[in-house]
């Protein structure tokens, strides 16, 4: 009948027009009667009646004219505005003499609604819409991934070159920029402070296509060799660093040495690169230096053509990057593909999944909150059989016993999503206080926003609907006579709707469990993630980077001329242990450089990562010595081309052989701005493994040597103190300036702090989350059991005071009310089981190695802890079961 | 229960019977349209000529039929019912329906009379 849907959707539409102008239309109607009737009149009295007779007759003819008039109003309208009022008197009635009954439906719903609303507000803000840009789903990055490597990684930095090559040789991009970091020093009062900057090429601000809160953002005439150098701000920088104080716009900062103008502020939400500052420069052709003396490498970013898709992107670039190839093989793997990835990826990558798994917690709780309110409807319309079958005896239409238990639902869903949107609001603020800040793009702003609302009002109406009128058709499609005839309150009562209810529980339960094995696996990786060996004692170091201005410090003898005086007087600060310069921060190495091995061939290429550290590295870090020594301050100060390996250098390159004496070539340190000429280094040490490349990645190879043989690379301090780390902080910024006041410390804090806030975050996070809502789950599981329990043995007082009276004992009532109880939870666990070892393939991938996702002691705790909270669900209807006095039991009607 | 799906057929006759009136005399007020109906009927058919109203205004809603304001034979103001395009369609389709069902019903009576 797919005519019907059409006749039933126009006379809908009619009817949904006709709550509007309802009055006109009555008047209209009232005028058709009235002049009906007159006719009908002066027809009977030219027939002969007398005026009265003939008004009454015509009346008895016409049928009773208020009936019509309802029975008008119900045609044209969806609800009428009396009975809309009428029945939600009723439902508030009703709701208030049950109150405990609204206030759970309520709060489960609240908590269901509430959660779903906040994640799914972080979902939309952090991963379907971060980026305020134009085209923003447009905008990918390129990544040059090593085939021969399995994981994911790879460069995405590329030479003045390469980019102009990708612009300008493409076919795939409406637009190419670049972006390549600097470290920015400027002068302010009397000392230095330090920025983060980026160099943005020609066409940034019109790529991104946000205009300058303030000022103006740059023009081309800006980029032109020999204009007036100028600069624009961050808003957060503006904000934290000048208190928003527009007098900076048009000032001259001196940044690096060069007076620059701040042109213009951007708004709060441009983020790129998570910047401070950024400064115009065209790329050129040709070797070129950037940050710390390293070669330029310029991040790219392009926008994709409406049409092209991301492989149609990569396989474009691939053509460049093997034409590059060829001309600079020494810049490319022997094996390599081109990877086309979103700019969101740049930040979220990992992160994703783990807000997805957490989306997935939120649904299957929403899922358990829907059940359980459902189940409480569902009893509740049981025990109110009777009352419907009365209202439908004294006349009560079908429709109408519908809507009754509709307005009652959709009070408590009303109810249940503005607790909800409370609940989401503050929930918002706490978890975007618990969000690792590295891992969200600098963009994206989390709070409730429309689409959010929307899809809690949604989640509100739907769950109404659901749960209303599946007990409101099962509650009114009973015979009129059955219940009301049906006194005695079950010894097989409501079989059916108990049907439902235990099959309800059985999901819930199934559900819940699955959301605690989630949970209990996410904790164990995070534990897991927690006793990762580091292999060094990050406890009681202070870390800051000392970005050094690049005009005064070009060479090995210059960088050397700033730390061996600045490491004297550190390290003779009260409170210090010892100081260390280093390139790189643990648990990572620095750069990766090719080798060779004297007296050893190969075919293939090898690898390690370098290091340049000062003699107090290993002593700082607490890293142990296998064989050999550490540098001394002379051999540092001598810059001897001496190195120190790891265990895992000497077990990969030179197993079985005695290290000691060896001589290593570390061709990538040829190529630095400041390059070593004829790179060979003789080991002198090897220490024991620590961890290189992050903590889930494995250790790879690694040559430390002394910082003093070439002036490039980034600077970083460390100082390992007697009390707290950052107490040493004014002390060491003290002694910086006093070695040179044009020096900064950049992001400086204690080492622990940064591993924790770099590597834990993102898993805590997850962690802490999942926690909340799986227990957030047991407790509404527990709830749901209980009620199931407590309502079905409530509706058997009768059967068991039948029992009692012929013998059975207590322990046997308690017996049989738990056991019932148990035998939903079992089957419902078993599911549960069954269905976490089956979708426990897509949480594998957020767990840390060593923990499977079938893992035994997280599937037995969490197993035995929801048997334990469902145990005790029961026991407590059942102990007031065995309470059961025979006599009043068979009394109770 | 029983008497509403009596009071259902009754009232979907009666949109049939509307339909077919306002396509045998062209527009109509409904007044005149319970006269027809009473005259055709013979008086066989009680009709409370107030349905005939709530019949009227289910068929607007299907947009079956029209309605506009106008002035009757003797100077009254009225509104006047004529049917549609639409109407003349689903007129001929119910009356195909209905002819085929009476047709049903007719020769199962009849199987009752032989037994």
């Amino acid at each position: 009948m797919g005519n019907g849907r059409i006749f039933w959707l126009r006379a809908f539409a009619a009817r949904a027009l006709g709550l509007f102008g309802l009055r006109k239309r009555d008047s209209d109607f009232d005028e058709e009667v009235q002049a009906h009737l007159q006719l009908l009149v002066d027809r009977f009295v030219a027939q002969g009646m007398l005026q009265e007779e003939a008004a009454a007759a015509a009346r008895r003819q016409f049928g009773n004219t208020t009936l019509l008039q309802e029975d008008r109003r119900e045609l044209r309208t969806l609800v009428s505005v009396e009975d809309l009022g009428r029945d939600l008197h009723y439902a508030l009635r009703s709701l208030r003499r049950s109150l405990a009954f609204a206030a759970v439906a309520i709060a489960t719903l609240g908590l269901a609604i509430g959660a779903s609303t906040a994640i799914f507000s972080v979902i939309d803000n952090v991963l379907l819409e971060p980026f305020p840009y134009k085209d923003a789903g447009r905008l990918v990055f390129l990544r040059i991934q090593d085939t021969s490597r399995g994981e994911e990684g790879g460069r995405q930095g590329y030479t003045s070159n390469e980019l102009l090559e990708f612009a300008e040789q493409n076919h795939v991009f409406d637009d190419v920029i670049g972006a390549s970091e600097d470290l920015v020093l400027y002068k302010r009062g009397e000392g230095v402070e330090q920025l983060y900057g980026v160099h943005v090429t020609p066409g940034t601000f019109e790529f991104f296509g946000m205009p300058a809160l303030y000022g103006r953002v740059m023009q081309p005439a800006d980029y032109q060799p020999g204009a007036p150098p100028v600069f624009v701000m961050r808003h957060r920088t503006w904000m934290e660093r000048f208190n928003g104080d527009p007098e900076v716009l048009n000032k001259s900062f001196v940044l690096n040495g060069t007076a620059r103008t701040l042109i213009g502020i951007m708004p709060p939400r441009f983020g790129w690169f998570e910047a401070d500052v950024l400064i115009p420069e065209t790329p050129v052709r040709g070797v070129s230096t950037g940050f710390a003396g390293l070669p330029a490498t310029w991040f790219l970013l392009g926008r994709l053509k409406a049409s092209v898709s991301k492989e149609q992107a990569a396989a474009d670039a691939t053509v460049i990057a093997n034409h590059l190839a060829k001309i600079n093989p020494q810049d490319y793997p022997a094996h390599f593909q081109v990877l086309v990835k979103k700019l969101g990826d740049t930040v979220i990558g990992r992160f994703e999944s783990t807000l997805y798994t957490i989306l997935a917690a939120v649904g299957l709780l929403l899922l358990i909150g829907c059940g359980n309110v459902a189940n409480l409807m569902l009893a509740r319309a049981t025990s109110r059989e009777k009352e419907f079958a009365l209202r439908a005896v004294l006349g009560a239409g079908r429709a109408r016993l519908v809507r009754l238990l509709l307005v009652e639902s959709l009070v408590l869903a009303v109810g249940g999503a503005a607790l909800g949107v409370l609940i989401a609001w503050g929930g918002l603020k706490l978890i975007a206080a618990a969000m690792p800040q590295d891992l969200i793009p600098a963009e994206s702003v989390i709070e409730l926003n429309a689409p959010v609302m929307f899809f809690t009002l949604v989640v509100a109406v739907l769950t109404a609907l659901i749960f209303g009128l599946a007990p409101a058709l099962q509650a009114t499609r009973r015979d009129l006579n059955d219940p009301v005839r049906d006194s005695c309150k079950g010894v097989i009562g409501g079989f059916r709707t108990g049907r439902m209810r235990d099959t309800v529980v059985v999901m819930e339960v199934a559900v819940s469990l699955t959301l605690l094995i989630g949970t209990g696996l996410l904790m164990r990786s995070f534990v897991a993630l927690r006793e990762v060996h580091l292999g060094l004692q990050a406890d009681h170091v202070l870390q800051t980077q000392l970005p050094l201005p690049e005009d005064r410090y070009k060479t090995a003898a210059q960088v050397r001329g700033f730390f061996q005086p600045l490491l004297a007087r550190v390290k003779a600060l009260p409170g210090v242990v010892d100081a260390t310069e280093s390139t790189s921060l643990p648990p990572y190495g620095f750069q990766n450089s090719k080798i060779e091995i004297s007296g050893k061939a190969h075919q293939d290429e090898w690898h390690t990562l370098v290091q340049q550290v000062s003699e107090g590295y290993f002593r700082v870090l607490r890293i142990p010595f296998k064989v050999g020594r550490a540098f001394s301050e002379a051999e540092i100060n001598d810059a001897r081309k001496l190195a120190v390996v790891n265990e895992t250098f000497v077990s990969t390159y030179l197993r079985g052989e005695d290290p000691m004496g060896r001589r290593v070539k570390l061709a990538g340190l040829e190529t630095l701005a400041d390059p070593v000429r004829d790179p060979w280094f003789e080991i002198v040490g090897v220490v024991a493994d620590v961890t290189n490349q992050g903590l889930q990645a494995p250790i790879e190879s690694e040559v430390w040597v002394p910082y003093t043989v070439t002036g490039s690379g980034p600077q970083v301090l460390m100082v390992r103190s007697q009390q707290t780390p950052m107490a040493l902080m004014n002390d060491v910024r003290r002694a910086v300036w006093a070695t040179d006041a044009g020096v900064a410390l950049a992001f400086p804090s204690a080492l622990e702090d940064r591993i924790s806030q770099r590597l834990y975050a993102g898993p805590r996070f997850a962690f802490l989350l999942m926690a909340i809502f799986g227990c957030l789950g047991l407790i509404l599981v527990t709830v749901g059991v209980y009620s199931v329990l407590a309502y079905a043995t409530a509706r058997k007082t009768h059967e068991i005071g039948i029992r009692m009276a012929l013998g059975a004992e207590r322990s046997d009532v308690l017996r049989l009310v738990i056991r019932a109880g148990l035998r939903l939870v079992t089957a419902g666990i078993a599911i549960g089981l069954f269905v976490s070892l089956l979708l426990g393939r897509a949480i594998e991938a957020q767990l840390s190695r060593g923990v499977k996702h079938y893992d035994p002691a997280t599937l037995g705790g969490t197993t035995l802890l929801l048997m334990g909270t469902a145990a005790l669900a029961c026991w407590i209807p059942a102990r007031r079961a065995a309470r059961v006095d025979p006599m009043v039991a068979l009394r109770y009607e | 229960m029983t008497d509403a799906k009596k009071s259902e057929v009754l009232q979907g006759t009666l949109d049939l019977m509307i339909l077919k009136t306002l396509q045998a005399l062209g527009r109509q007020h409904g007044f005149g349209i319970a006269r027809r109906i009473e005259q055709v009927s013979r008086d066989v058919l009680q009709l409370n000529e107030g349905t005939v109203y709530t019949s009227l205004l289910r068929l607007l809603q299907q947009k079956w039929i029209a309605a506009e304001w106008g002035t009757s034979d003797n100077n009254r103001r009225a509104k006047f019912y004529s049917i549609t395009a639409r109407g003349e369609k689903q007129l001929a389709v119910e009356k195909e329906n209905w002819e085929r069902i009476s047709g049903v019903v007719g020769r199962v009576l009849q199987l009752e009379g032989e037994k």
